[in-house]
């Protein structure tokens, strides 16, 4: 049984649309899980609500105006994600900006689309894609993602660390804060709207949330967590990806599954274990200065 | 002496609707050493952040160095020529190497040097979120040590020995007290308050001369 399902997996494996997929997973597991940093660090957990939303009123702009609906539902929630940039000098502020954005944008985009006269979940069904129906430009996409957003951590990273940590200590060390806020709101928005249009809205989590809460227990700094969630990232896809081919289940549901447990896991072991596994993987890592 | 005077002219700010800093004139003069006091809430605190723009003042103008603020080449000028200790450091939402902080004041090993000073250099490669409250509060002196051998000129610092025990405190106001800057420390700590050349006293938002 096990040889034949075996089997099976190295056929499906063969084909083209699986490939791909597989790529795709493996490519989004390096930029993908450091938007979750972004998105664990600035407190905006319900950003793919507000993204899903936003994106949908761009798309019903497009269909009242005759624009490519990718495009708008793009535009839209990187204006989204800088409209809501001066909401973060208050520490509660873009947490609750992202409810509030959310109810906004389904508002609007309701309206938009009952004055166009087109039907709600038809403007929806635009935006759902599925990780098995990525095509090469989207796999472009996710290497642009994993190239820039690394690099900019990379490039940034004191300046990012400083901010993640405290906004007014990161001011007073000379953080351009306000336009770093603004760029890393629209680099979330933009990923999690493009990894909704190329995975599925459930798997954008599995993607860009949990690895990242998993890497937030484990890692002690800015770079050891961003090395843990991708880690963690390149892991949890391979893995549910290839359970999913096994059992010939739903990938999304999967992978989210997947990387619940990791996340679950990495809570449930004390604190005493993690601080040895540490020690190593610190001492490993270079210096961000 | 070294160091920048700080001019502040009829400064306002407001918590809401709550005055907490009213009509504040104060002059100080390059190097000069300067303790704050007065009674909880009495506005010192955000008399001290409205210097470094965390708490935007209504009115009034406040010049360090003779250079006002308005645009964020000057603001980014202003965080520079003035170092900052935080009366609460943040405990921060993600976590931050005391190293890191260290190297935040733009002098990572004249920051280094101090913290071995201080008796906190060894915990650089340790997350902030699990040092005390008295180690948190040396390093951010650290830290201001070498803001000032970075550049800055006035050193603001928001009752820095509160967390310290009696050594501490004695050792902390040595090196603040010893840095070749203008230096204004809100304090409840006697003693500091009796090492600086001037002593004021605000109340309700006022401010007046004590010493």
């Amino acid at each position: 049984m096990s040889a034949l399902a075996a089997a099976d997996v190295g056929q499906l494996l063969q084909l083209v649309p699986v490939q791909r997929a597989g790529i795709a997973l493996l490519v989004a597991a390096v930029g993908l899980p450091v938007i979750g940093v972004v998105i664990v660090g600035l407190d905006i957990m319900p950003v793919r609500f507000a993204m899903m939303h936003v994106a949908l009123l761009g798309i019903a702009v497009a269909l009242l105006t005759g624009l490519d609906p990718m495009l708008c539902a793009l535009v839209a929630c990187a204006l989204a994600g800088a409209g809501v940039a001066p909401l973060a000098r208050t520490p509660d502020g873009l947490s609750g900006a992202m409810g509030l954005l959310m109810s906004l944008a389904i508002a609007a985009a309701l309206l938009v689309l009952a004055v166009s006269g087109v039907n709600a979940a038809g403007a929806f069904s635009l935006l759902w894609g599925s990780i098995l129906s990525v095509g090469i430009a989207d796999l472009w996409l996710l290497v642009v993602l994993a190239v820039v957003v690394p690099a900019l951590f990379w490039w940034r990273r004191r300046d990012i660390a400083l901010l993640l940590y405290d906004r007014e200590l990161a001011l007073a060390s000379g953080v351009r804060v306000d336009r770093l806020t603004l760029v890393l709101l629209v680099l979330v928005a933009v990923s999690v709207a493009g990894a909704i249009k190329l995975t599925g809205a459930l798997l954008v989590d599995a993607l860009t949330l949990l690895p990242a809460l998993a890497a937030r227990r484990l890692g002690r700094s800015l770079l050891s967590i961003t090395v843990w969630a991708v880690g963690i990232g390149v892991v949890v896809n391979l893995t549910g990806f290839l359970v999913a081919l096994r059992f010939d289940w739903p990938p999304g549901p999967v992978l989210v599954l997947t990387a619940g447990v990791v996340v679950l896991a990495v809570h449930l072991v004390p604190e005493r274990r993690i601080s040895s596994w540490r020690a190593p993987a610190s001492a490993s890592l270079p210096s961000s200065h | 002496m070294e160091g920048l005077d700080v001019r502040m002219s009829g400064v306002v700010c407001r918590h809401g609707r709550v005055e907490a800093v009213r009509d504040v004139d104060l002059d100080i003069v390059r190097g000069q050493r300067v303790a704050l006091t007065g009674t909880n809430g009495s506005g010192k605190t955000t008399l001290l952040r409205a210097v470094l723009g965390l708490h935007r003042h209504g009115a009034g103008r406040i010049l360090v160095g003779g250079r006002d603020t308005g645009s964020a080449t000057e603001w980014a000028w202003r965080r520079q020529a003035c170092a900052w200790i935080p009366q609460k450091p943040a405990t921060g939402r993600f976590p931050l190497l005391a190293g890191e902080l260290l190297a935040s004041g733009g002098a990572r090993a004249e920051a280094a040097e101090a913290a071995d000073k201080l008796g906190v250099g060894h915990l650089a490669d340790r997350p902030l979120h699990t040092l005390s409250g008295g180690q948190l509060q040396r390093m951010y002196l650290a830290r201001a040590v070498g803001c000032v051998a970075a550049g800055a000129g006035v050193l603001l610092a928001d009752e820095p020995t509160a967390a310290l025990d009696f050594s501490g405190q004695e050792e902390a106001a040595d090196v603040l007290l010893s840095l070749p800057v203008t230096v204004v420390v809100v304090t409840h700590d006697r003693a500091l308050a009796e090492r600086c050349d001037r002593v004021l006293e605000m109340a309700a938002g006022r401010l007046r001369e004590v010493r």
